[in-house]
């Protein structure tokens, strides 16, 4: 069954995704830079009235925890990625990669580049994952 | 004249080698044996150069007006030591500024840190600072757009680390550059070190932009020989890269193979006759197109692996990337033999004949023709990099963000050392 884009129940389903992934847990064997957050800004026209932040504590090659917290919270990550409902949904479909995405300003990122470019294929496998989530969008 | 269609596009198709055309087009070859375009179907991109541009000589002294077309009343100059100790340079913009000037701050150094600027900011609020004059080179520019940062939003610079975090226009900032090669007077991007933690923090930002470029060839006129040929090579290398990026697009081509075309015309020129104002303008020009070329098609592995070496053993910027070009167009060339013909065009070689297949060695070949010509060191043993720690560079060079846009990927660090090893 297709689970909304975004919910508590796509946060854990994203985990088992990540948690399943052989290409993930090569990639980021060696990632010990902390938790990464995802934060969708509030669009209420498409009924996301507040922005919408999931906590993923990667440690390597493994999703400890995926949860929904205040955006006061997310800022306390060390990597806060930032963009609106439509460039997450390029995301997950493939049509943006979020590295570039990043550098062209097209995601938001709080944190340190390099680390994040030198675990590029990591997040690419990030992507693979969330591509194999059965979805629901707010907006159709 | 025949014509092609692509993303909307409209092109002239030209015969492989007939130059002519590049003048009035985007300069670059669309061959017509296979009707080559150099982009696809697909292409999609936004283009954005926001700064003024004012050039000519002597233009720095107005930099008054500058100041009040922005509203402000009360600039900061931010420069560096060595140029107010050895040049009258801060000091001639100083009085051009007269009363809208509250101060100078001069603590800039080489690889310029972050305490720097958080003590350039502390200076700038007490003075009651509204905007920011820059007078200077790479270094300065940039701890300029960090002092901008804070200047408006408070806190520490490390708050701000990162790429598009910040919502709002900063602080006002006008460049007058000193040399002609960083590009940073255009660019969203500014490099700042940690020294504490012994790492080059990156703040890539739109709204850190520079609002107004003065190019004034009197304000480079007294950069010695050395300094002159390693950073115009750094602008070589911003437009050839600008070019076989993997984001390369059209508006942005056209720009660096013009910055290019000046580059070989004029840089020998600058080298060879500091004085000489015309050489030093069409540089300043060239280095600030390559800089919007690169600003908006990003770099690729040359910038990864010269920042490496740069930040490990102290390399000038310019010298690293010009001794690493060669080798790094090698690595990329069965994957961009056309934009390496449209580059060896720029520079002047009759194409006529050379296949894609063959322009990556010929450019390499090229450059290192060039730079011997212009005096430059050739291999990293030169520039005093140790054989033996090559290794440490690599870890470095695959974490840094102009590595996602090279045309060729490269994640292997044996690569990247065969690489090294190659112009060691």
């Amino acid at each position: 069954m297709a689970v909304l884009f975004p919910s508590i129940e796509w946060a854990e389903e994203y985990k088992k995704q990540i948690n399943s992934s052989e290409g993930y847990k090569k990639a980021a064997a060696t990632w010990t830079a902390g938790p990464v957050v995802l934060v969708i800004s509030a669009k209420p026209e498409i009924g996301l009235n507040e922005d919408w932040a999931t906590w993923l504590d990667l440690h390597q090659g493994v999703c400890r925890e995926a949860k929904r917290v205040s955006l006061e919270e997310a800022q306390k990550a060390p990597f806060c990625i930032t963009a609106d409902y439509a460039r997450w949904k390029q995301v997950i479909k493939k049509e943006l990669e979020p590295v570039k995405g990043m550098m062209q300003g097209k995601l938001k990122l709080k944190g340190d580049l390099p680390t994040i470019v030198r675990y590029t294929k990591a997040s690419q496998e990030l992507v693979e994952c969330s591509t194999r989530i059965d979805l629901k969008f707010l907006d159709g | 004249m025949p014509r092609c269609s692509v993303a909307g596009l409209d092109f002239r198709i030209i015969p492989a080698g007939f130059n002519a055309p590049l003048e009035f087009l985007t300069g670059f070859t669309i061959r017509e044996e296979d009707g080559t375009m150099p982009y696809d179907a697909e292409l999609n991109f936004v283009f954005w150069s926001p700064t003024k541009i004012i050039f000519g000589e002597n233009t720095a002294l107005h930099v008054a007006m500058e100041v009040e077309g922005l509203k402000c009343k009360k600039a900061l100059i931010v420069t560096d030591g060595d140029l107010v100790r050895n040049t009258d340079l801060p000091s001639k913009i100083k009085k051009a500024l007269g009363n809208l000037c509250v101060g100078i701050f001069s603590d800039v150094e080489p690889d310029s840190g972050i305490h720097i600027v958080n003590q350039g900011a502390k200076h700038g609020a007490e003075l009651g600072a509204d905007c920011i004059v820059s007078v200077g080179g790479g270094s300065a520019i940039d701890t300029a757009k960090g002092i901008a940062i804070l200047l408006k939003e408070g806190g520490k610079l490390q708050d701000y680390v990162g790429f598009q975090v910040l919502t709002r226009p900063q602080t006002p900032h006008i460049v007058i550059p000193t040399t002609a090669g960083t590009g940073s007077e255009v660019t969203y991007v500014a490099v700042i070190k940690d020294h504490e933690a012994g790492r080059k923090l990156i703040f890539g930002d739109n709204n850190i932009v520079p609002n107004v470029a003065i190019l004034d060839p009197k304000m480079t006129e007294g950069l010695p020989q050395g300094l002159t040929a390693a950073t115009g090579m750094d602008a070589l290398s911003h437009a050839i890269e600008a070019l076989h990026s993997l984001q390369r697009e059209p508006i942005a081509d056209g720009i660096a193979l013009h910055a290019i075309r000046l580059i070989k015309e004029f840089l020998p020129k600058a080298v060879d006759h500091g004085k000489d104002m015309m050489a030093r303008g069409q540089m300043l020009i060239a280095a600030s197109m390559a800089g919007i070329a690169f600003s908006n098609s990003q770099l690729g592995m040359v910038h990864a692996l010269a920042h490496s070496v740069g930040a490990k053993f102290k390399v000038h910027h310019g010298l690293a990337n010009s001794i690493l070009l060669p080798p790094c167009i090698r690595y990329n060339a069965d994957a961009c033999g056309d934009a390496y013909l449209d580059i060896l065009s720029a520079m002047g070689v009759d194409i006529r004949g050379i296949s894609p297949d063959e322009a990556g060695d010929l450019l390499a070949d090229k450059i290192i023709e060039f730079t011997k010509r212009l005096g430059l060191p050739q291999r990293l043993r030169d520039v005093g990099v140790p054989e033996a720690e090559l290794k440490e560079c690599i870890e470095l060079a695959l974490s840094d963000a102009a590595i996602v846009y090279n045309p060729k990927d490269i994640t292997d660090a044996t690569e990247v050392l065969k690489v090294y090893q190659q112009t060691w």
